[in-house]
């Protein structure tokens, strides 16, 4: 592969839009690939199935030829909001499992950078801070503040964007009464049941890594369903 | 959950060229079976011998590290090796799980 190539993908990586390399594995070749862009005589031969492969964001060699494509597939986007204790501990977690982190958290004595380091904090109220981003059912919340002033207009901003995850942290006490204020807003029971609360999987731990990783293993596994439907 | 958006080992082999070193690219391509790393999984060698990332849980590194610097001082510039599953023989390399995989080397220039 040509140095040129490889710092291509480099600076495509950091985009926001998927795209894909082809190599030909009988003579070497390589080019970066995104639906509308013109193949080279190297690969225009495969035109159909490379637009296939691409579409359903598979990687993999292509039936019955030489022609190698590997989509590179922007992460997963998890919101955490509360930058508490455990969410030192997530981020840990979920940037080795290649999800795009963000934390979002108004009081600002809590984000301190020496607590959060390489990690985009934004010290805005949820209501403010989803104004600005683009969410959809491709985006994971999950709500750790503990304060139904912080935690509760994330929530239904996610529910009313279909993330495909969202977990609260909270006692199955405070998940009930979570669940009655969000049902007096007009919410309905389908939508209150998506929510995964309280949060995790059960391990039976209770320090803040224990919990952390409880609720990172949901997440992957809702993952896992998710891309598989 | 492994998506290569994130994986910085493309930005490490640029590093190590800028060092001067000679580094070709291992993908894995084609899996069949109980291989355990998908498809894109990926790993870099230099003329020494030294590595970085991987290609399946240790069962075939050593084969193809040793074919990467092969491939380096015959100045190939790429070859495909197809991995199968281990035999009696001990000393062969191969996928102990009984999976079959084959992966791409190619020299970045």
């Amino acid at each position: 592969m040509k140095i040129e190539i490889l710092k291509k993908i480099i600076k495509k990586k950091s985009s926001d839009e998927q795209f894909a390399v082809l190599t030909n594995l009988s003579n070497g070749s390589s080019e970066i690939y995104k639906i509308g862009i013109p193949l080279s005589n190297n690969f225009i031969n495969y035109k159909n199935d490379i637009e296939n492969y691409y579409n359903l964001k598979k990687s993999g060699v292509i039936n019955n030829t030489e022609i190698l494509i590997q989509n590179y597939i922007k992460p997963i986007k998890v919101i955490i909001i509360g930058a508490v204790h455990i969410t030192q501990y997530l981020i840990k977690f979920l940037k080795n499992l290649n999800f795009d982190v963000t934390v979002v958290d108004p009081r600002e004595y809590f984000t301190t950078k020496q607590k959060f380091q390489n990690i985009k904090i934004i010290n805005k109220w949820p209501e403010e801070f989803f104004k600005n981003i683009q969410t959809n059912s491709n985006t994971a919340l999950i709500t750790l503040s503990h304060d139904p002033k912080i935690d509760e207009p994330a929530l239904k901003h996610a529910l009313k964007k279909k993330f495909f995850y969202i977990g609260a942290l909270g006692s199955k006490k405070t998940h009930k009464n979570r669940c009655k204020r969000l049902k007096d807003e007009g919410f309905n029971d389908k939508e209150i049941d998506s929510i995964h609360g309280p949060i995790g999987i059960k391990l039976g731990g209770k320090s803040a890594p224990e919990i952390a990783l409880s609720i990172v293993a949901q997440l992957v596994s809702e993952t896992n369903k998710y891309k598989n439907l | 959950m492994t998506q290569p958006f994130i994986d910085t080992i493309l930005e490490e082999a640029i590093s190590w060229i800028e060092s001067d070193k000679q580094v070709v690219l291992a993908t894995v391509v084609q899996t069949w079976g109980s291989s355990p790393f998908q498809i894109g999984s990926k790993m870099i060698i230099d003329e020494k011998g030294n590595f970085l990332g991987s290609v399946s849980g240790g069962c075939v590194e050593t084969s193809v590290i040793a074919q990467c610097v092969e491939l380096i001082k015959n100045k190939n510039s790429f070859k495909k090796i197809d991995f199968k599953v281990s035999d009696e023989n001990a000393w062969s390399v191969g996928l102990a799980c009984g999976g079959e995989m084959t992966v791409f080397l190619e020299q970045i220039n």
